[in-house]
């Protein structure tokens, strides 16, 4: 009789190797972090200062290009994360920083070859990131209006044309590609 | 005294011993590459091993016959035949030294952010073993460091030559300090063979850490902001000074007689706890010892380190022997460091039983 009761937990334990497994493919190597702190939060100035900061602890090309591309990932992320839960008008300024950062990248492969310095490695790593970028942001294009109005209270709206704004940043990273 | 001859002689012999280490990837030094290090491990080993013996051997007799020798003309002549050894024999530390300072000072990038394998094509990338790593120590020393990469002009040699020359000063200057505080120390420092190799043939940074925590010390009561200074400064070098602070401020506020003890034992902490880190590398041995020696009263505590620094450097053996820093490399060379110590520790329990029973 224990034999019987033990059945079920065998076939389960036998079925779990016939469950159809999906694969999923990255499309792009490059990896972007994790959620950094939002806006809201107490740390979000602090970690603002602490940006403000690091632009000069990462002087040089080499050392510029990655704190640019660190923060326009880091903005893209935050960029995602705000559209998922609806706050559009953070969302948006996130993205525009992204783009900011984003674009500043590009002038130093043109310092570091000044400088004598080989960019070809940066430069992969650039374009794969731009790749990461545009995955994700075709992924919030799908998930935004076109048009968006932000009503906050006691203040006058906003028109967010966000269809605009992920576009302008779709062509940001393709220009780079 | 004869036994002064053998000594520099034998440091002579290391000094062109260590030519025999020349690393194929360096091309600046090509027409010196002999591959022994491949093809003659157990020669290289027994060499060293000898060479090391007699140094260690000599350096006993040295502090037992302090008084009949000339400690200037020796330490001179220590330095002049040990400058031009090959720095890289044992570890290659002066390489990061070198290539930090050219990410910095040529590349004008921050070592602590950008690691120097990011330089494709960079020549130094070769030969230089922790390009993967960003910058190892503190900012004073990287700061430091821009002194002889300029010196160099740009030419690997003398960049070489001129950290060499740079720590020689630092060692020179280290001695000249511990003289002022206290003659009686100075040998058991300057004539260790573990501080001489690893300071004028290694050429690692330690000393300029020690120097700089001994002329805090040495300022300690008299010119207390200079003082303190030069502690953040030696802080700032390799950090394992932090660990004199609590000693140090104590010596600063109260009348603390045995300062130098509680410094040595405070250092000694520290070499035991930096496997946790890392490795026990034989040059942190040079943190303690520089303190130790002011401890000349002891003779036992200074047979002791002197025995540990000889144990110390037969760490070196097991990697000389095999060219492998796994398998049984690691077991052996914590048994080859304790069994001197081990040997020592019973011969002194034996003899002190003999003259109980006396």
């Amino acid at each position: 009789m224990k034999g019987i009761k033990l059945l079920p937990f065998a076939l389960g334990i036998i079925l779990f190797f016939f469950i159809p497994q999906s694969s999923v493919f990255a499309q792009s190597k490059y990896v972007l972090p994790y959620p950094s702190v939002m806006p809201g939060s107490i740390f979000y100035k602090f970690n603002q200062v602490k940006e403000q900061i690091l632009r000069y602890w990462y002087f040089g090309d080499f050392g510029q290009f990655h704190y640019n591309l660190r923060q326009s990932d880091k903005y893209l992320v935050e960029a995602k994360t705000l559209f998922d839960y609806k706050q559009y008008l953070l969302g948006n300024i996130a993205l525009e920083k992204s783009d900011g950062y984003f674009e500043d990248i590009y002038p130093n492969f043109v310092n570091a070859k000044n400088n004598g310095k080989n960019t070809s490695e940066k430069e992969i790593m650039y374009k794969e990131a731009a790749k990461k970028h545009i995955e994700e942001l075709k992924k919030v294009r799908n998930i935004v209006s076109s048009i968006f109005i932000w009503t906050p209270e006691n203040e006058s709206p906003t028109t967010l044309k966000l269809w605009e704004s992920v576009d302008k940043s779709l062509k940001i990273r393709q220009k780079r590609l | 005294m004869r036994l002064v001859y053998v000594f520099i002689a034998t440091l002579v012999l290391f000094s062109v011993f260590t030519y025999a280490f020349v690393d194929k990837n360096l091309s600046y030094l090509n027409n010196l590459y002999t591959g022994l290090y491949f093809t003659n491990r157990f020669l290289l080993v027994s060499i060293y091993t000898f060479l090391i013996s007699i140094l260690f051997g000599c350096f006993y007799f040295l502090i037992n016959h302090q008084k009949k020798i000339n400690l200037k003309k020796i330490i001179f002549f220590t330095i002049t035949v040990t400058i031009f050894a090959y720095p890289a024999a044992l570890a290659f530390d002066i390489f990061n030294y070198i290539t930090t300072a050219k990410v910095l000072f040529l590349y004008q990038e921050n070592p602590y952010t950008i690691y120097p394998i990011e330089f494709k094509g960079d020549p130094y990338l070769e030969f230089t073993r922790a390009a993967n790593k960003t910058a190892l120590y503190g900012p004073f020393w990287i700061i430091l460091t821009g002194i002889p990469y300029f010196l160099g002009l740009g030419n690997f040699i003398v960049i070489l030559f001129s950290f060499k020359l740079f720590i020689v000063g630092f060692f020179a200057s280290t001695v000249f300090l511990i003289n002022k505080i206290d003659k009686n120390a100075t040998l058991f420092f300057a004539l260790n063979p573990l501080v001489i190799i690893e300071t004028l043939v290694s050429s690692h940074n330690d000393i300029v850490m020690i120097f700089f925590a001994l002329l805090g010390i040495y300022f300690l009561k008299s010119r207390k902001v200079l003082s303190f200074f030069s502690l953040l400064a030696s802080i700032m070098i390799k950090f394992a000074t932090v660990f004199l602070i609590p000693v140090f401020l104590l010596s600063l506020f109260t009348k603390f007689r045995s300062k130098y003890r509680y410094f040595a034992i405070s250092m000694l902490v520290v070499f035991f706890v930096s496997p946790l880190r890392e490795e026990l590398y034989p040059w942190y041995a040079i943190w303690f010892i520089a303190f130790t020696a002011f401890l000349y009263k002891n003779k036992f505590l200074q047979n002791l380190v002197l025995v540990f620094s000889f144990g110390l450097m037969l760490r070196y053996i097991p990697y000389m022997a095999s060219g492998n820093y796994f398998g049984p490399t690691p077991i052996i060379r914590n048994i080859l460091m304790l069994s001197p110590v081990l040997v020592f520790l019973i011969y002194s329990w034996f003899r002190s039983l003999k003259r109980k029973n006396a």
